[in-house]
């Protein structure tokens, strides 16, 4: 395996948790929810995840119960901000903070370790060979002897464009961003898609926290999400929600997050190569901006020449 | 006839002791055009909402089709063939006419994936069968606002609705664009389709309807054929007493420059040009209209006046006072201003009438102030209040109420005479009677023109030509913020200032 092909593997591990978590809040995002409670639903998914695999000795337990916590978090969500009308951003910090104090007690209860638990106990999620995958040329090493969320992320990447533009649950979904009142008015409920599209977004953010903590490592540790949620936040922001633009970005990330376990190799202090996903983010966003920015001065300059 | 829908002694009452309803009587026949006029506050739009499903009546019966009917929801009527267009047009402007027409009724395939061909075939149909001028591929953000409106229209047919209600359908059209939809309302009214529309413009009632009935205070109080039935008398039953019609302003020599705007340019967030080089004077004991169709630059206009929006050039002078980067209160001692939204920039709706009262004055008027203007004088507010509701005549329940306890009419009263006592030399009316039922409306204009017999300058935006004819001196037309016209009222008629309000001065050739 070359440094490339090495590189690029490192990305797809490195994207997936934020690409579902990112396909999760596309859904919210043009259901017009404000939806920041990605990082708090996959931090209490994957611990849910290493707990289940620890306690049942399997995988499979461990992912539907990382589904079922991330799930949890959703319905409060569900519960707060659209059916008692709470404001958004302030459930979504609440949760946020429950997740992470929740996951640290449950932690040291459970395990009785502080900070990390990586017991050889804890059943990962097993690396999926697809035979026809590997002998592609070029891409084949690459997507080859991943596990089976990271092939599930590139499905829902495909299924949540199709579902999105394509049929009467995503124009219905989009509606309600755009114009609750229209919807409702044609008889649809903006309110129940805005409960679909959380739970969409939870079933997905269980996924990314199941992959974090029995895939891309197989152990939970205290805050092990460190930010993806936020991450994933930025990636929907940029892209307008679009899910190949999320794709997109993610994979960026992915690229950043390697290139900094690259950077330890020269010495450079590990504080400063963990920050890079984040400056990634900030880069991002300014060329975005500019690009904005540019755009609108564009359009003046083109009405001064009528 | 037989009747379609049958109103029997619909009694509504809205707690404490409002009788919105009062033992209503109607009855609507199949194929006919039905309009209902009444003043604000006349019932309805209750009535309506008992019709559709929004309101339920404490008493009384509603029979469609010789069954008695109880709509749960406006979908429940929709779905039993009544559907209700509503003033403002609620569509999702990111979507295409055939997206917006088949929302929430799709023809779908497999895994609920949308049958586009289907949906777009179906809306074709019906915008044939109809003869709408639509393209269904056509995204609403980029079409007219009559054009909307049709799409409403449609949304409703689609969904086989054989009884369609409209709520003051005219109000968001220019006069050029109200014909064409008086003729598809024919048209569907000619292919059997039952059509009840409330407005407050009695012309267009008696032109496009087949019988009017007329609500005052809750009760029906007459139902006439419209053919051979007059303006008058429909105002006349209405308000219970005679109105005027004619304009009563008399002609007068106009004085100094008191406002002027030169070169005024402003650029949105988007960098869309809003205002293009306007340039404008008004005189002393003028009245110059502003028109223009909805979005055209009104309201940037207005904002540049008042201070709300800085323009990128041009200047404003005011009574020999350079206000362009004034501070808005330094504008305030030379300007009164009425804003067209009563409950969010004019005044507010949960302030107390006494509140309302001193904006502004409450930094101005020395009357009001002590300590150096660090105190309020409450007691000199409440007597100032009590004056301005004698001298506009303000029915109020009481001076602490709140603004939103009064009747539209009298909360604008308390919003005019408020801008009227600051005794400024420009007056700037931004729609002043939009909402407002006849009775108001004349006392509106009333003071209005005494203002301009007092010598004052006032421009005024209003969506309504018939007001600017009744009241301005000279007109001017915004098209896509540019003044496209500037003419004596004398000169000119509501058709050819309608053409420029659509077309800017190109159209005219």
């Amino acid at each position: 395996m070359n440094l490339w092909t090495g590189l690029l593997n490192g990305a797809i591990s490195g994207a997936t948790s934020i690409l579902l978590a990112g396909l999760g809040g596309a859904f919210t995002y043009y259901a017009g929810v404000f939806n920041i409670a990605m990082e708090g639903m996959m931090l209490m998914a994957a611990f849910c995840a290493v707990w289940g695999s620890f306690t049942f000795s399997s995988w499979v337990a461990g992912l539907l119960l990382a589904v079922v916590g991330s799930l949890g978090l959703a319905l409060v969500f569900i519960l707060f901000a659209v059916f008692l009308d709470t404001d958004e951003f302030v459930t979504g910090i609440a949760l946020n903070l429950f997740a992470l104090g929740a996951t640290t007690y449950l932690l040291r209860q459970s395990f009785g370790v502080k900070g990390v638990y990586a017991g050889s106990d804890i059943e990962p999620l097993p690396a999926l060979t697809l035979p026809w995958v590997a002998e592609i040329p070029w891409i084949g090493p690459v997507m080859a002897g991943h596990n089976l969320i990271v092939y599930g992320a590139v499905v829902a990447t495909v299924a949540s464009a199709w579902l999105i533009f394509r049929t009467r649950f995503g124009l219905r979904l989009r509606a309600a961003g755009y114009n609750p009142a229209s919807l409702d008015s044609s008889g649809v409920s903006a309110r129940r898609m805005r409960v679909y599209a959380l739970l969409v977004c939870g079933v997905l953010c269980g996924l990314a926290g199941a992959f974090l903590s029995l895939g891309y490592v197989t152990l939970f540790s205290e805050n092990m999400t460190a930010g993806r949620g936020w991450i994933s936040l930025a990636a929907i922001i940029l892209v307008g929600g679009n899910p190949w633009g999320v794709a997109l970005i993610a994979l960026l990330f992915g690229l950043a997050d390697v290139a900094g376990l690259l950077l330890q190799s020269y010495q450079i202090p590990a504080q400063f190569t963990a920050m890079t996903p984040y400056l990634a983010t900030l880069v991002a966003l300014y060329f975005y901006a500019r690009r904005a920015s540019r755009a609108i001065r564009g359009r003046a300059a083109g009405f001064r020449d009528e | 006839m037989p009747a379609l829908i049958e109103l029997q002694e619909i009694v509504k009452v809205y707690p404490p002791a409002l009788l919105a309803l009062d033992h209503i009587s109607l009855r609507f026949v199949e194929g006919e055009i039905h309009a209902l006029v009444g003043e604000n506050g006349a019932g309805k739009s209750t009535l309506m909402k008992v019709l559709y499903g929004l309101a339920h009546p404490d008493r009384g019966r509603v029979l469609y089709q010789g069954r008695e009917i109880r709509f749960a929801s406006p979908a429940a009527a929709i779905a039993a063939g009544i559907g209700m267009v509503h003033q403002e047009i609620v569509l999702v402007n990111e979507y295409t006419v055939w997206e917006n027409i088949v929302l929430g009724a799709e023809p779908v395939g497999w895994f609920g994936q949308i049958d586009r061909p289907r949906a777009r075939r179906q809306v074709q149909a019906i915008i044939d069968r109809f003869q709408f001028e639509l393209e269904p591929d056509a995204r609403v953000a980029d079409i007219s606002v009559a054009a909307r409106q049709k799409v409403e229209i449609l949304k409703l047919l689609y969904r086989e609705v054989r009884v369609l209600i409209l709520d003051e359908p005219t109000a968001v059209l220019a006069p050029q664009e109200i014909p064409q939809l008086f003729a598809e309302l024919r048209a569907l009214r000619d292919q059997g389709h039952t059509i009840l529309f409330v407005s407050h413009r009695l012309e267009e009632v008696l032109e496009l309807a087949d019988r009017v009935t007329v609500l005052r205070r809750g009760r029906a109080v007459a139902t006439l054929p419209a053919a051979g039935t007059t303006r008058s008398e429909l105002a006349e039953r209405m308000v219970g007493r005679a109105v005027l019609f004619q304009s009563r302003r008399v002609p007068q020599p106009s004085g100094e420059a008191l406002l002027t705007l030169a070169g005024l340019r402003a650029v949105d967030g988007q960098g869309r040009i809003s205002l293009h080089d306007i340039s404008l004077q008004v005189h002393a004991g003028e009245l110059v209209g502003v028109a223009g169709v909805e979005g055209n630059g009104q309201l940037e206009l207005v904002h540049a006046i008042v201070g709300l929006l800085r323009p990128n050039a041009g200047r404003i002078v005011v009574a020999g006072t350079e206000l362009t980067a004034a501070p808005i209160l330094a504008r305030r001692r030379v300007l009164a201003f009425v804003a067209q939204d009563r409950g969010r920039m004019g005044g507010s709706l949960s302030a107390s009438v006494v509140e309302n009262a001193i904006m502004t004055h409450h930094r101005l008027n020395r009357r009001l102030l002590r300590w150096r203007g660090w105190l309020l004088d409450m007691r000199a507010a409440r007597r100032f209040t009590a004056e301005l509701a004698a001298r506009f005549a303000v029915s109020t329940p009481a001076l602490a109420a709140p603004l939103q306890t009064l009747s539209g009419g009298n909360q604008q009263k308390v919003i005019l005479g408020r801008e009227l006592l600051l005794d400024c030399p420009v007056i700037l009316l931004d729609q002043p009677t939009r909402g407002l039922d006849v009775g108001s409306i004349e006392y509106v204009h009333d003071q209005i023109l005494a203002m301009r017999a007092a010598g004052r300058a006032l421009l005024m935006v209003s969506a309504s030509l018939e007001e600017l004819f009744l009241l301005a001196d000279r007109i001017v037309v915004l098209h896509r913020g540019s003044l496209v016209a500037d003419v004596p009222v004398e000169q000119t008629t509501v058709e050819q200032v309608g053409r420029w309000m659509l077309e800017g001065v190109q159209g005219d050739g």
